[in-house]
Protein backbone atom coordinates (compact mmCIF):
# COMPACT_ATOMS: atom_id res chain seq x y z
CA UNK A 1 0.00 0.00 0.00
CA UNK A 2 2.49 2.24 0.30
CA UNK A 3 4.13 1.61 -2.50
CA UNK A 4 1.54 2.81 -4.25
CA UNK A 5 0.87 5.80 -2.28
CA UNK A 6 5.10 6.58 -1.92
CA UNK A 7 5.37 6.54 -5.79
CA UNK A 8 1.91 8.43 -6.47
CA UNK A 9 3.28 11.04 -4.38
CA UNK A 10 6.69 11.60 -6.19
CA UNK A 11 4.97 11.90 -9.15
CA UNK A 12 4.73 15.61 -7.73
CA UNK A 13 6.92 15.60 -4.71
CA UNK A 14 9.88 14.24 -6.27
CA UNK A 15 9.27 14.39 -10.11
CA UNK A 16 8.24 17.97 -9.85
CA UNK A 17 9.96 19.30 -6.41
CA UNK A 18 6.49 19.89 -5.15
CA UNK A 19 6.90 18.55 -1.84
CA UNK A 20 3.15 18.29 -0.49
CA UNK A 21 2.35 17.39 2.77
CA UNK A 22 -1.57 16.91 2.26
CA UNK A 23 -1.56 13.97 0.24
CA UNK A 24 -3.38 12.10 2.56
CA UNK A 25 -5.94 13.81 1.68
CA UNK A 26 -6.51 11.78 -1.53
CA UNK A 27 -6.06 8.88 0.26
CA UNK A 28 -8.83 9.75 2.56
CA UNK A 29 -11.26 11.07 -0.48
CA UNK A 30 -11.26 7.42 -1.93
CA UNK A 31 -11.50 5.65 1.22
CA UNK A 32 -14.40 7.51 2.29
CA UNK A 33 -15.91 7.34 -1.19
CA UNK A 34 -15.56 3.67 -0.49
CA UNK A 35 -17.37 3.75 3.34
CA UNK A 36 -20.15 6.13 1.81
CA UNK A 37 -20.70 3.80 -0.76
CA UNK A 38 -20.62 0.66 0.91
CA UNK A 39 -22.79 1.95 3.98
CA UNK A 40 -25.47 3.50 2.24
CA UNK A 41 -25.28 2.01 -0.94
CA UNK A 42 -24.15 -1.80 -0.34
CA UNK A 43 -22.29 -1.00 -3.72
CA UNK A 44 -19.16 -3.40 -3.77
CA UNK A 45 -15.60 -1.72 -3.32
CA UNK A 46 -13.97 -3.20 -6.30
CA UNK A 47 -16.43 -1.04 -8.59
CA UNK A 48 -16.09 1.63 -6.28
CA UNK A 49 -12.43 2.44 -5.73
CA UNK A 50 -12.01 3.82 -9.17
CA UNK A 51 -14.60 5.98 -8.10
CA UNK A 52 -12.53 7.32 -5.26
CA UNK A 53 -9.59 8.17 -7.55
CA UNK A 54 -11.94 9.94 -9.57
CA UNK A 55 -13.21 12.17 -6.66
CA UNK A 56 -9.70 12.76 -5.70
CA UNK A 57 -8.59 13.79 -9.02
CA UNK A 58 -11.58 16.01 -9.03
CA UNK A 59 -10.28 17.72 -5.42
CA UNK A 60 -7.26 18.12 -6.58
CA UNK A 61 -7.80 19.67 -10.01
CA UNK A 62 -10.19 22.13 -7.90
CA UNK A 63 -7.71 22.71 -5.29
CA UNK A 64 -5.06 22.62 -7.43
CA UNK A 65 -5.79 25.32 -9.69
CA UNK A 66 -4.93 28.25 -6.84
CA UNK A 67 -2.56 26.20 -5.03
CA UNK A 68 -0.03 25.34 -7.96
CA UNK A 69 0.55 28.59 -8.70
CA UNK A 70 2.36 28.73 -5.30
CA UNK A 71 6.01 28.42 -4.95
CA UNK A 72 8.17 25.84 -2.60
CA UNK A 73 7.27 26.65 1.05
CA UNK A 74 3.76 28.13 0.13
CA UNK A 75 2.80 25.24 -1.66
CA UNK A 76 3.76 22.53 0.75
CA UNK A 77 2.06 24.72 3.45
CA UNK A 78 -0.91 25.06 1.47
CA UNK A 79 -1.35 21.45 1.29
CA UNK A 80 -1.13 20.90 4.69
CA UNK A 81 -3.69 22.64 4.94
CA UNK A 82 -5.74 21.27 2.30
CA UNK A 83 -5.51 17.82 4.66
CA UNK A 84 -6.18 19.69 7.66
CA UNK A 85 -9.18 21.42 6.91
CA UNK A 86 -10.60 18.21 5.16
CA UNK A 87 -9.99 16.44 8.36
CA UNK A 88 -11.88 19.15 10.06
CA UNK A 89 -14.70 19.24 7.47
CA UNK A 90 -15.32 15.79 7.97
CA UNK A 91 -15.34 15.73 11.62
CA UNK A 92 -18.21 17.65 10.98
CA UNK A 93 -19.78 16.89 8.33
CA UNK A 94 -22.70 14.40 8.85
CA UNK A 95 -23.15 12.58 5.54
CA UNK A 96 -19.56 11.08 6.27
CA UNK A 97 -20.16 10.35 9.85
CA UNK A 98 -18.62 13.71 11.78
CA UNK A 99 -16.56 12.43 14.74
CA UNK A 100 -18.20 8.69 15.36
CA UNK A 101 -16.87 7.42 11.78
CA UNK A 102 -18.14 5.43 9.62
CA UNK A 103 -18.69 1.54 10.16
CA UNK A 104 -19.67 -0.89 7.86
CA UNK A 105 -19.76 -4.24 6.84
CA UNK A 106 -16.89 -6.06 4.81
CA UNK A 107 -17.76 -8.44 2.30
CA UNK A 108 -18.57 -11.55 4.34
CA UNK A 109 -15.31 -13.71 4.04
CA UNK A 110 -12.95 -15.01 6.55
CA UNK A 111 -10.24 -12.83 7.98
CA UNK A 112 -7.68 -14.80 6.03
CA UNK A 113 -9.46 -14.55 3.09
CA UNK A 114 -10.28 -10.70 3.62
CA UNK A 115 -6.58 -10.38 4.15
CA UNK A 116 -5.28 -12.17 0.99
CA UNK A 117 -7.71 -10.18 -1.26
CA UNK A 118 -6.32 -7.72 0.47
CA UNK A 119 -2.58 -8.21 -0.35
CA UNK A 120 -3.40 -8.84 -4.25
CA UNK A 121 -5.16 -5.84 -4.68
CA UNK A 122 -2.67 -3.55 -2.58
CA UNK A 123 0.37 -5.80 -4.80
CA UNK A 124 -1.53 -4.99 -8.05
CA UNK A 125 -2.23 -1.04 -7.63
CA UNK A 126 1.77 -1.02 -6.16
CA UNK A 127 3.08 -2.71 -9.36
CA UNK A 128 -0.18 -0.77 -11.49
CA UNK A 129 1.18 2.68 -9.63
CA UNK A 130 4.93 1.88 -10.04
CA UNK A 131 4.50 1.06 -14.04
CA UNK A 132 2.76 4.52 -14.18
CA UNK A 133 5.94 6.18 -12.54
CA UNK A 134 7.93 4.70 -14.32
CA UNK A 135 6.05 5.43 -17.79
CA UNK A 136 5.95 8.87 -16.62
CA UNK A 137 9.91 9.18 -15.71
CA UNK A 138 10.56 8.38 -19.23
CA UNK A 139 8.33 10.05 -20.86
CA UNK A 140 8.27 13.89 -22.51
CA UNK A 141 6.00 14.33 -19.38
CA UNK A 142 8.58 13.38 -16.52
CA UNK A 143 11.11 15.65 -18.81
CA UNK A 144 9.20 18.37 -17.90
CA UNK A 145 8.60 17.81 -14.22
CA UNK A 146 12.33 17.27 -13.67
CA UNK A 147 12.93 20.43 -15.48
CA UNK A 148 10.64 22.43 -13.42
CA UNK A 149 12.15 20.69 -10.35
CA UNK A 150 15.52 21.98 -11.17
CA UNK A 151 14.55 25.69 -12.44
CA UNK A 152 10.82 26.51 -13.43
CA UNK A 153 11.64 30.18 -14.25
CA UNK A 154 13.94 28.67 -17.60
CA UNK A 155 11.29 25.47 -17.80
CA UNK A 156 8.79 28.45 -18.75
CA UNK A 157 11.24 30.14 -21.01
CA UNK A 158 11.59 26.85 -22.79
CA UNK A 159 8.08 27.03 -23.65
CA UNK A 160 7.54 24.02 -21.37
CA UNK A 161 3.63 24.47 -20.31
CA UNK A 162 4.53 24.50 -16.72
CA UNK A 163 0.98 24.54 -14.89
CA UNK A 164 -0.69 22.06 -16.84
CA UNK A 165 1.94 19.87 -16.47
CA UNK A 166 1.87 20.70 -12.82
CA UNK A 167 -1.53 19.77 -12.67
CA UNK A 168 -1.29 16.93 -14.80
CA UNK A 169 1.07 15.72 -11.91
CA UNK A 170 -0.90 16.71 -9.04
CA UNK A 171 -4.07 15.10 -10.71
CA UNK A 172 -2.23 11.39 -11.53
CA UNK A 173 -0.98 11.38 -8.08
CA UNK A 174 -4.03 12.17 -5.99
CA UNK A 175 -5.96 9.46 -8.75
CA UNK A 176 -4.04 7.18 -7.99
CA UNK A 177 -3.84 8.00 -3.91
CA UNK A 178 -7.77 8.15 -4.05
CA UNK A 179 -7.95 4.62 -5.35
CA UNK A 180 -5.25 3.35 -3.04
CA UNK A 181 -7.93 4.77 -0.40
CA UNK A 182 -10.68 3.03 -1.93
CA UNK A 183 -9.05 -0.70 -1.41
CA UNK A 184 -8.17 0.10 1.72
CA UNK A 185 -11.45 1.59 2.79
CA UNK A 186 -13.09 -1.80 2.34
CA UNK A 187 -9.83 -3.44 3.98
CA UNK A 188 -10.39 -1.71 7.45
CA UNK A 189 -14.23 -1.48 7.47
CA UNK A 190 -14.03 2.03 9.37
CA UNK A 191 -13.61 5.24 8.50
CA UNK A 192 -12.51 8.24 10.99
CA UNK A 193 -11.40 11.55 10.62
CA UNK A 194 -8.70 11.12 13.01
CA UNK A 195 -7.49 7.73 11.89
CA UNK A 196 -7.79 8.09 7.97
CA UNK A 197 -6.23 11.62 7.73
CA UNK A 198 -3.43 10.59 9.51
CA UNK A 199 -0.56 12.90 9.56
CA UNK A 200 1.98 10.33 10.58
CA UNK A 201 1.00 8.27 7.20
CA UNK A 202 2.28 11.96 5.67
CA UNK A 203 5.28 11.53 7.33
CA UNK A 204 6.11 7.91 6.34
CA UNK A 205 5.04 8.90 3.10
CA UNK A 206 7.57 11.50 2.56
CA UNK A 207 10.44 9.28 4.64
CA UNK A 208 10.04 6.78 2.40
CA UNK A 209 10.08 9.09 -0.73
CA UNK A 210 13.26 10.64 0.75
CA UNK A 211 14.87 7.65 1.51
CA UNK A 212 14.90 5.43 -1.50
CA UNK A 213 15.12 8.92 -3.79
CA UNK A 214 12.76 11.25 -5.10
CA UNK A 215 13.87 11.54 -8.52
CA UNK A 216 13.41 8.25 -10.25
CA UNK A 217 10.60 5.17 -9.65
CA UNK A 218 12.74 3.05 -8.18
CA UNK A 219 13.67 5.20 -5.07
CA UNK A 220 10.45 5.01 -3.03
CA UNK A 221 9.54 1.46 -4.39
CA UNK A 222 12.36 1.01 -1.89
CA UNK A 223 12.10 3.49 0.47
CA UNK A 224 8.71 1.88 0.88
CA UNK A 225 9.34 -1.55 0.88
CA UNK A 226 12.55 -1.33 3.26
CA UNK A 227 10.45 1.11 5.61
CA UNK A 228 7.37 -0.30 5.82
CA UNK A 229 9.54 -3.41 7.07
CA UNK A 230 11.63 -1.87 9.51
CA UNK A 231 8.49 -0.05 10.48
CA UNK A 232 6.51 -3.35 11.17
CA UNK A 233 9.44 -4.48 13.20
CA UNK A 234 9.46 -1.82 15.41
CA UNK A 235 5.95 -1.52 15.96
CA UNK A 236 5.62 -5.14 17.47
CA UNK A 237 8.66 -5.38 19.74
CA UNK A 238 9.60 -2.08 20.18
CA UNK A 239 6.06 0.46 20.55
CA UNK A 240 4.38 3.12 17.77
CA UNK A 241 5.98 5.78 19.52
CA UNK A 242 9.47 4.92 19.46
CA UNK A 243 8.94 4.15 15.61
CA UNK A 244 7.84 7.62 15.14
CA UNK A 245 10.63 8.90 16.73
CA UNK A 246 12.92 7.13 14.51
CA UNK A 247 11.44 7.77 11.71
CA UNK A 248 11.35 11.68 12.70
CA UNK A 249 15.51 10.94 13.42
CA UNK A 250 15.70 8.95 10.45
CA UNK A 251 14.06 11.94 8.47
CA UNK A 252 16.61 14.42 9.67
CA UNK A 253 19.83 12.00 8.45
CA UNK A 254 17.91 11.67 5.51
CA UNK A 255 17.46 14.72 4.15
CA UNK A 256 21.56 16.03 5.79
CA UNK A 257 23.38 13.07 4.68
CA UNK A 258 21.78 11.68 1.57
CA UNK A 259 19.05 14.28 0.16
CA UNK A 260 18.58 12.79 -2.91
CA UNK A 261 18.20 9.16 -1.08
CA UNK A 262 19.78 5.60 -0.22
CA UNK A 263 20.37 4.48 -3.77
CA UNK A 264 22.57 7.33 -4.93
CA UNK A 265 24.20 7.82 -1.40
CA UNK A 266 25.40 4.06 -1.44
CA UNK A 267 26.30 4.30 -5.05
CA UNK A 268 28.44 7.59 -4.31
CA UNK A 269 30.12 4.98 -1.52
CA UNK A 270 30.78 2.22 -3.72
CA UNK A 271 32.77 4.68 -6.31
CA UNK A 272 34.68 6.11 -3.86
CA UNK A 273 35.91 3.19 -2.72
CA UNK A 274 36.46 1.85 -6.35
CA UNK A 275 39.12 5.30 -6.82
CA UNK B 1 -9.57 22.99 20.16
CA UNK B 2 -9.83 22.19 23.33
CA UNK B 3 -10.42 24.95 26.13
CA UNK B 4 -9.60 24.08 29.75
CA UNK B 5 -12.23 27.24 30.14
CA UNK B 6 -14.15 29.11 28.15
CA UNK B 7 -12.54 32.10 27.51
CA UNK B 8 -14.56 35.23 29.23
CA UNK B 9 -17.73 33.06 29.18
CA UNK B 10 -19.76 32.64 32.39
CA UNK B 11 -22.60 30.44 32.07
CA UNK B 12 -25.36 32.23 31.63
CA UNK B 13 -28.09 31.00 29.32
CA UNK B 14 -28.50 33.46 26.42
CA UNK B 15 -31.73 32.98 24.43
CA UNK B 16 -30.71 33.21 20.45
CA UNK B 17 -31.43 36.23 19.20
CA UNK B 18 -31.18 38.26 21.95
CA UNK B 19 -26.98 38.49 21.38
CA UNK B 20 -25.76 41.47 24.36
CA UNK B 21 -23.60 43.86 23.69
CA UNK B 22 -21.55 42.81 27.10
CA UNK B 23 -21.29 39.52 25.42
CA UNK B 24 -20.09 40.07 22.18
CA UNK B 25 -17.52 42.66 24.06
CA UNK B 26 -16.42 39.61 25.77
CA UNK B 27 -16.10 37.32 23.31
CA UNK B 28 -13.74 40.39 21.32
CA UNK B 29 -12.02 40.72 23.98
CA UNK B 30 -11.07 37.28 24.67
CA UNK B 31 -10.36 36.78 20.83
CA UNK B 32 -7.80 39.77 20.67
CA UNK B 33 -6.21 38.51 24.18
CA UNK B 34 -5.51 35.09 22.19
CA UNK B 35 -4.75 36.51 19.58
CA UNK B 36 -1.79 38.33 20.56
CA UNK B 37 -0.81 34.65 22.36
CA UNK B 38 -0.86 33.43 18.84
CA UNK B 39 1.13 36.74 17.72
CA UNK B 40 3.69 35.72 20.22
CA UNK B 41 3.82 31.98 18.95
CA UNK B 42 4.48 33.53 15.36
CA UNK B 43 6.98 35.57 15.88
CA UNK B 44 10.05 33.41 16.72
CA UNK B 45 8.62 30.89 13.53
CA UNK B 46 8.48 34.50 11.23
CA UNK B 47 11.88 35.26 12.66
CA UNK B 48 13.82 32.31 11.53
CA UNK B 49 11.98 32.06 8.45
CA UNK B 50 13.39 35.72 7.24
CA UNK B 51 16.64 35.74 9.09
CA UNK B 52 18.09 32.23 7.62
CA UNK B 53 15.11 30.62 5.35
CA UNK B 54 14.50 28.20 7.89
CA UNK B 55 10.73 27.02 7.86
CA UNK B 56 11.01 25.41 11.42
CA UNK B 57 7.99 23.23 11.41
CA UNK B 58 8.81 21.97 15.09
CA UNK B 59 8.28 25.73 16.27
CA UNK B 60 4.81 24.71 17.83
CA UNK B 61 6.35 21.51 19.10
CA UNK B 62 9.02 23.44 21.35
CA UNK B 63 5.43 25.65 22.43
CA UNK B 64 4.00 22.32 24.16
CA UNK B 65 7.53 21.35 25.49
CA UNK B 66 8.07 24.54 27.00
CA UNK B 67 4.47 24.01 28.64
CA UNK B 68 4.81 20.79 29.62
CA UNK B 69 8.12 21.63 31.40
CA UNK B 70 6.44 24.90 33.18
CA UNK B 71 4.04 22.22 34.09
CA UNK B 72 6.47 20.05 35.81
CA UNK B 73 7.84 22.57 37.38
CA UNK B 74 4.82 23.88 39.03
CA UNK B 75 3.63 20.36 39.76
CA UNK B 76 7.19 18.89 41.23
CA UNK B 77 8.27 22.83 42.79
CA UNK B 78 5.05 24.45 43.43
CA UNK B 79 6.63 27.85 41.36
CA UNK B 80 4.35 29.34 39.59
CA UNK B 81 4.58 29.42 35.80
CA UNK B 82 4.94 33.56 36.07
CA UNK B 83 8.46 33.26 38.04
CA UNK B 84 9.81 29.98 36.18
CA UNK B 85 9.23 31.89 33.04
CA UNK B 86 12.75 33.58 32.72
CA UNK B 87 14.51 30.37 33.84
CA UNK B 88 12.26 28.04 31.17
CA UNK B 89 13.02 30.75 28.45
CA UNK B 90 16.78 30.35 28.81
CA UNK B 91 16.26 26.90 29.40
CA UNK B 92 14.67 26.64 25.59
CA UNK B 93 17.20 29.38 24.52
CA UNK B 94 19.76 26.22 25.44
CA UNK B 95 17.46 23.55 23.77
CA UNK B 96 17.46 25.79 21.04
CA UNK B 97 20.90 26.29 20.00
CA UNK B 98 21.46 22.43 20.54
CA UNK B 99 18.63 21.73 17.87
CA UNK B 100 20.07 24.54 15.80
CA UNK B 101 23.80 22.45 15.62
CA UNK B 102 22.46 19.42 15.50
CA UNK B 103 19.77 19.46 12.96
CA UNK B 104 19.61 23.02 11.54
CA UNK B 105 22.61 24.04 10.59
CA UNK B 106 23.78 20.84 8.28
CA UNK B 107 20.40 21.85 6.49
CA UNK B 108 21.56 25.25 5.91
CA UNK B 109 24.46 24.28 3.17
CA UNK B 110 21.48 22.60 1.18
CA UNK B 111 20.62 23.65 -2.42
CA UNK B 112 17.53 24.32 -1.36
CA UNK B 113 16.92 25.63 2.16
CA UNK B 114 13.34 26.01 2.71
CA UNK B 115 12.79 22.95 1.42
CA UNK B 116 15.37 20.88 2.93
CA UNK B 117 14.77 22.62 6.60
CA UNK B 118 10.92 22.17 6.26
CA UNK B 119 11.55 18.25 5.95
CA UNK B 120 14.31 18.34 8.77
CA UNK B 121 11.89 20.13 10.94
CA UNK B 122 9.34 18.05 10.49
CA UNK B 123 11.21 14.98 11.16
CA UNK B 124 12.53 17.07 14.70
CA UNK B 125 9.08 17.90 15.43
CA UNK B 126 7.83 14.61 14.98
CA UNK B 127 10.52 12.90 17.30
CA UNK B 128 9.90 15.65 20.26
CA UNK B 129 6.30 15.05 20.12
CA UNK B 130 6.61 11.54 20.34
CA UNK B 131 9.35 11.91 22.83
CA UNK B 132 7.30 13.53 24.61
CA UNK B 133 4.12 11.68 24.35
CA UNK B 134 6.41 8.42 25.09
CA UNK B 135 7.67 9.81 28.53
CA UNK B 136 5.10 12.34 29.46
CA UNK B 137 1.99 9.96 28.18
CA UNK B 138 -0.19 11.70 25.92
CA UNK B 139 -2.85 12.48 28.28
CA UNK B 140 -4.29 16.64 28.11
CA UNK B 141 -3.03 18.30 30.99
CA UNK B 142 -3.63 22.06 32.18
CA UNK B 143 -1.91 24.44 33.95
CA UNK B 144 -3.44 25.89 37.02
CA UNK B 145 -2.19 28.33 39.29
CA UNK B 146 -4.14 29.86 41.81
CA UNK B 147 -5.51 32.66 39.39
CA UNK B 148 -6.37 30.53 36.67
CA UNK B 149 -10.51 30.19 37.28
CA UNK B 150 -11.12 33.84 38.57
CA UNK B 151 -12.25 36.43 36.16
CA UNK B 152 -11.91 39.84 36.38
CA UNK B 153 -15.17 42.25 36.32
CA UNK B 154 -15.06 46.00 34.30
CA UNK B 155 -18.21 46.78 34.42
CA UNK B 156 -20.31 44.33 33.11
CA UNK B 157 -18.05 42.47 31.15
CA UNK B 158 -15.80 39.89 32.57
CA UNK B 159 -11.96 38.64 31.68
CA UNK B 160 -10.87 35.71 32.39
CA UNK B 161 -7.73 35.61 34.20
CA UNK B 162 -6.13 33.03 32.38
CA UNK B 163 -6.27 34.45 28.98
CA UNK B 164 -5.29 37.85 30.57
CA UNK B 165 -2.17 36.59 32.14
CA UNK B 166 -1.13 34.40 28.77
CA UNK B 167 -1.67 37.77 26.96
CA UNK B 168 0.86 39.48 29.68
CA UNK B 169 3.25 37.52 29.16
CA UNK B 170 3.10 37.46 25.36
CA UNK B 171 2.98 41.29 25.34
CA UNK B 172 5.91 41.59 27.64
CA UNK B 173 7.64 38.85 25.53
CA UNK B 174 7.14 40.54 22.32
CA UNK B 175 7.95 43.84 23.40
CA UNK B 176 11.54 42.12 24.44
CA UNK B 177 11.89 40.90 21.38
CA UNK B 178 11.30 43.73 19.58
CA UNK B 179 13.85 45.53 21.69
CA UNK B 180 16.72 42.80 21.43
CA UNK B 181 15.70 43.59 17.98
CA UNK B 182 15.67 46.96 17.37
CA UNK B 183 18.04 48.87 20.37
CA UNK B 184 21.01 46.38 21.24
CA UNK B 185 24.09 45.76 19.24
CA UNK B 186 23.60 42.00 18.89
CA UNK B 187 20.31 42.57 17.86
CA UNK B 188 20.65 44.88 15.23
CA UNK B 189 23.12 42.30 13.86
CA UNK B 190 20.14 40.20 13.33
CA UNK B 191 18.47 42.49 10.97
CA UNK B 192 21.78 43.18 9.13
CA UNK B 193 22.19 39.61 8.67
CA UNK B 194 18.64 39.26 7.35
CA UNK B 195 18.55 42.42 5.14
CA UNK B 196 22.08 41.95 3.63
CA UNK B 197 24.03 38.60 4.55
CA UNK B 198 26.95 39.38 2.75
CA UNK B 199 27.04 42.76 3.65
CA UNK B 200 26.56 42.15 7.51
CA UNK B 201 29.47 39.50 7.30
CA UNK B 202 31.95 42.48 5.26
CA UNK B 203 30.79 44.48 8.39
CA UNK B 204 32.34 42.13 10.84
CA UNK B 205 28.93 40.41 11.93
CA UNK B 206 29.59 36.85 12.33
CA UNK B 207 26.88 35.27 10.74
CA UNK B 208 26.82 31.84 12.59
CA UNK B 209 27.21 33.43 15.74
CA UNK B 210 24.00 35.56 14.38
CA UNK B 211 21.70 32.33 13.09
CA UNK B 212 22.91 30.35 16.39
CA UNK B 213 21.12 33.69 18.43
CA UNK B 214 18.26 33.80 16.57
CA UNK B 215 17.51 30.30 16.54
CA UNK B 216 17.72 30.17 20.07
CA UNK B 217 15.40 33.17 20.71
CA UNK B 218 12.82 31.82 18.64
CA UNK B 219 12.73 28.40 20.65
CA UNK B 220 13.30 30.29 23.36
CA UNK B 221 9.86 32.78 22.60
CA UNK B 222 8.12 29.26 21.60
CA UNK B 223 9.10 28.25 25.10
CA UNK B 224 7.17 31.16 26.92
CA UNK B 225 4.28 31.46 24.17
CA UNK B 226 3.83 27.45 25.16
CA UNK B 227 3.48 28.88 29.15
CA UNK B 228 0.91 31.91 27.74
CA UNK B 229 -1.16 28.84 25.61
CA UNK B 230 -0.95 26.66 28.41
CA UNK B 231 -2.58 29.43 30.38
CA UNK B 232 -5.59 29.60 28.33
CA UNK B 233 -6.16 25.81 26.90
CA UNK B 234 -5.30 22.22 27.78
CA UNK B 235 -2.38 20.77 26.05
CA UNK B 236 -0.89 17.41 24.97
CA UNK B 237 1.88 16.25 22.52
CA UNK B 238 -0.23 15.88 19.87
CA UNK B 239 -1.48 19.72 19.71
CA UNK B 240 1.24 20.69 18.38
CA UNK B 241 0.22 20.20 14.52
CA UNK B 242 -2.66 22.45 15.51
CA UNK B 243 -0.77 25.22 16.76
CA UNK B 244 1.71 25.02 13.86
CA UNK B 245 -1.56 25.85 11.84
CA UNK B 246 -2.11 28.93 13.89
CA UNK B 247 1.61 29.51 13.62
CA UNK B 248 1.14 29.59 10.05
CA UNK B 249 -1.85 31.42 10.15
CA UNK B 250 -0.58 34.17 11.52
CA UNK B 251 3.28 34.23 10.26
CA UNK B 252 1.69 34.45 6.64
CA UNK B 253 -0.90 37.11 7.36
CA UNK B 254 1.36 39.16 9.26
CA UNK B 255 4.47 38.76 7.34
CA UNK B 256 7.60 37.05 6.89
CA UNK B 257 9.99 38.25 10.10
CA UNK B 258 8.11 41.50 11.13
CA UNK B 259 7.69 41.45 15.02
CA UNK B 260 5.02 44.05 14.78
CA UNK B 261 3.33 42.19 11.22
CA UNK B 262 3.12 39.52 13.87
CA UNK B 263 1.86 41.56 16.64
CA UNK B 264 -0.80 42.69 14.39
CA UNK B 265 -2.08 39.64 12.39
CA UNK B 266 -2.74 38.32 15.76
CA UNK B 267 -4.63 40.96 17.14
CA UNK B 268 -6.56 40.69 13.68
CA UNK B 269 -7.18 37.18 14.15
CA UNK B 270 -8.19 37.56 17.52
CA UNK B 271 -10.33 40.54 16.77
CA UNK B 272 -11.85 37.75 14.43
CA UNK B 273 -11.96 34.74 16.52
CA UNK B 274 -13.47 36.79 18.88
CA UNK B 275 -16.56 38.15 16.29
CA UNK B 276 -17.05 34.77 14.77
CA UNK B 277 -17.31 32.90 18.09
CA UNK B 278 -20.21 35.83 19.31
CA UNK B 279 -22.12 34.86 16.26
CA UNK B 280 -21.83 31.90 14.43
CA UNK B 281 -21.09 27.97 15.56
CA UNK B 282 -17.83 27.41 16.99
CA UNK B 283 -16.88 25.66 14.28
CA UNK B 284 -16.96 28.01 11.68
CA UNK B 285 -14.59 30.06 13.41
CA UNK B 286 -11.83 27.45 11.95
CA UNK B 287 -13.23 27.82 8.32
CA UNK B 288 -12.92 31.21 8.72
CA UNK B 289 -9.50 31.23 9.55
CA UNK B 290 -8.45 29.24 7.06
CA UNK B 291 -10.52 30.84 4.24
CA UNK B 292 -8.39 33.88 5.42
CA UNK B 293 -5.16 32.00 5.34
CA UNK B 294 -5.92 30.92 1.52
CA UNK B 295 -6.93 34.08 0.19
CA UNK B 296 -4.01 35.70 1.81
CA UNK B 297 -1.90 32.55 0.40
CA UNK B 298 -2.79 33.89 -2.83
CA UNK B 299 -3.22 37.17 -3.41
CA UNK B 300 -0.71 38.71 -1.01
CA UNK B 301 1.80 36.26 0.09
CA UNK B 302 4.36 38.52 1.78
CA UNK B 303 1.32 39.06 4.39
CA UNK B 304 -1.01 41.88 4.90
CA UNK B 305 1.21 43.80 7.93
CA UNK B 306 5.01 43.25 5.60
CA UNK B 307 7.73 45.96 6.40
Amino acid sequence: MYVALTESWNLLGGYAGYVSLGHIAFFATGAYTTAVCMSRYGISPFATFLLGGVFAGILAALVGFPVLRLRGAYFTISSLLLAVVMQLAFLNWEFVGSSTGLWYKPVPVSIVANRTIFYEAMLLLAIAVTLVARRVERSRFGMGLAAIREDEDVAKTMGINTPWLKMKAFILGAFLAGAVGGIYGYYMSYVHPDITFSMNASLLILLMAFFGGCGTWSGPLLGAVALSLVNQLIVTFIGAEISRIFYGLLLVVVIIFMPDGVLPYMRGLLAAKDA
Amino acid sequence: MERATKPGRVSRFRPRGLIGMSYILESIISGLLLGLIYALLSVGFGLTWGTMKILNIAHAVFAVLGAFLAYWIFVKVKLDPILSLPFLAALMFLIGAVVYKLAVRPVTRAKDVVMASMVATFGVATVVENLMSYFWRPDPRVLKPVYSGSSLFIGDISISVGPLIGCAISLCSIALIYWFLHRTYTGKGVQATWQNPTGAALAGINPERVSLITFGLSIASAGAAGVAMAMVYAFYPAVQSVWTLFVFLVTIVGGVGSVIGSALAGLLIGFIIGVSAAFLPFVWTNVILFALLLIVLLFKPEGLFAT
